[in-house]
């Protein structure tokens, strides 16, 4: 305990990162979940397979596995291997949960465009809005609210899977309050830490609720 | 001036030909209703003309221009100018859930360019005075009752400043005492001689708005004519039990 004073900023350094990893992963995953949904529900039969197999391999296998096939397993890869390589480990780790999240980001997508009535394209039709007006102004922003809960719920659990990327040796919020746990032999920092993360995910609940309620129709 | 000319059209959907061979003509500040049974074929016959469905075969003409012949639609710069001369309002309203009255009808006149924002916002004030609801231009389709929201989409489709509105069942989905609402403003569309088509089960109203009822029944025109040809005078058995169950 007397030794508070010197272990507390280090784990606000880790979540510092835990925080970098979030924001990266949500900024860059978001859109590419929204063009893989446009991909998948597109008119091009192969492209609609593709992405489909993409979101298969993506949704039906570990996420850990990702992250150590990235960082660990691609400089292996017969041939083209070091040119695969992806040495920074935050970068790697970033490349795993963007492609990953933006799998179950582009299923979300999918489930609120479904859920857009068919008569939306209809009335925008007949007022003479072109395809693409259509998209953007009628039905984009009609999907989106329809996802916001559970595009909400995956972030959440992104809160919490960020810390997976300790295993690549990257000093997270977890990392950090594991080596204080071994040094000061106290589990005082895994309860701070546990605060930490609840803390996170609560201000972002707090946040995509302001968001239902501002978009709400 | 004829309005519109229907020849001979036909439409499947997969094996179930719903249209079979519906011919008509409208003038202009026609009002026609259009009776018949449930699945005869009303909804797809109107979707057809403003291009909802793709009709099969035969001609459609909208102000003696082509539409299309035999399954070939006209160019995509002629078909917009073509279509653009139509309004539709649904059973369903389709009113754009996530904007405002004011955003719902300036929207697609914004998209299009069809004036600046000023003259639209004037044109959107103006249709809403018309259909009374002024007090309603701020407010979201959801705060809404079925017939403000319909008289909305009226207003909405009047903003396009269409020569012709085609109406799919205006008032089904309305509670009875909210229809009466929504009739009168058609009634007022017919008065200033606005080309109407409209697909109804009021019979009542019908025979008094319309000057024209098309008939169908299993993908044809059973009988068309004037109200009191169709309704009071027309010998057609499946007319008379259909008006038998409907009045
Ligand atoms: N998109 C569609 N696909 C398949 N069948 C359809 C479709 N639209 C309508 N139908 C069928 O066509 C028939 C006529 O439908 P409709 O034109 O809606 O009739 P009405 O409006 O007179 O009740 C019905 O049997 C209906 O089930
Ligand atoms: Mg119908």
């Amino acid at each position: 305990m007397a030794n508070l004073k010197e272990w507390i900023p280090l784990m606000l350094q880790g979540c510092g990162l835990t925080v970098k990893l979030f924001f990266i992963v949500i900024v860059l995953s978001l859109p590419l979940g929204l063009i893989l949904t446009f991909l998948y529900t597109g008119k091009s039969y192969v492209i609609r397979k593709i992405v489909g197999f993409y979101i298969l391999i993506m949704r039906g296998t570990p996420l850990l596995l990702q992250i150590f096939f990235i960082y660990f397993g691609l400089p292996f890869v017969p041939k083209i291997g070091p040119m695969l390589t992806i040495n920074d480990r935050f970068t790697a780790g970033c490349l795993a949960y963007v492609l990953n999240y933006a799998a179950y980001f582009a299923e979300i997508f999918r489930g609120g465009l479904l859920s857009v009535d068919k008569g939306q394209y209809e009335a925008a039709k007949v007022l003479g809005m072109t395809e693409t007006q259509t998209t953007f102004k009628i039905i984009l922003p009609q999907m989106i609210r329809i996802s916001l809960p559970a595009v909400s719920n995956e972030a959440i659990i992104l809160v919490k899977d960020t810390a997976l990327i300790t295993t690549i040796g990257l000093a997270d919020l977890l990392k950090v309050t594991n080596n204080i746990v071994n040094r000061t032999t106290n589990i005082t920092a895994f309860i701070v830490a546990g605060c930490f993360y609840l803390v996170m995910s609560y201000f972002l609940t707090l946040a995509f609720k302001h968001l239902e309620k501002r978009y709400a129709f | 001036m004829k309005m519109i000319e229907v020849k001979n059209i036909r439409k499947s959907f997969g094996d179930l030909e719903v249209l079979k061979d519906v011919s008509f003509d409208v003038e202009q500040g026609d009002v026609v209703a259009i009776l018949g049974p449930s699945g005869s074929g009303k909804s797809t016959m109107l979707r057809s003309l403003i291009e909802l469905e793709k009709v099969d075969r035969g001609e459609i003409k909208i102000e003696g221009e082509t539409l299309c012949t035999n399954g070939v639609y006209a160019p995509k710069r002629k078909k917009r100018a073509i279509l653009n001369k139509m309004g539709m309002v649904f059973q369903h309203f389709n009113l754009f859930p996530h904007m405002n009255i004011r955003d719902n009808l300036m929207c697609a006149c914004l998209c299009s360019k069809q004036g600046t924002k000023k003259e639209l916002e004037k044109l959107a004030e103006e249709l809403l005075a018309k259909v009374e609801l002024s007090d309603k231009i701020d407010a979201m389709p959801a705060q809404l009752s079925g017939g403000q929201k319909q008289r909305v989409a009226i207003a909405r489709a009047l903003m396009r400043k269409p020569d012709i509105m085609l109406f799919d069942e205006p008032t089904s989905a309305l509670d009875p005492e909210l229809t009466k609402e929504v009739l009168n403003v058609i009634k007022q569309l017919s008065r200033e001689k606005m080309t109407m088509l409209i697909v109804t089960h009021e019979i009542g109203f019908a025979v008094e708005a319309a000057n024209k009822i098309i008939f169908l029944d299993g993908g044809y025109v059973a009988a068309s004519g004037t109200p009191d040809e169709v309704v009071n005078n027309s010998g057609n058995e499946r007319i008379m039990s259909f008006l038998d169950k409907v009045m």
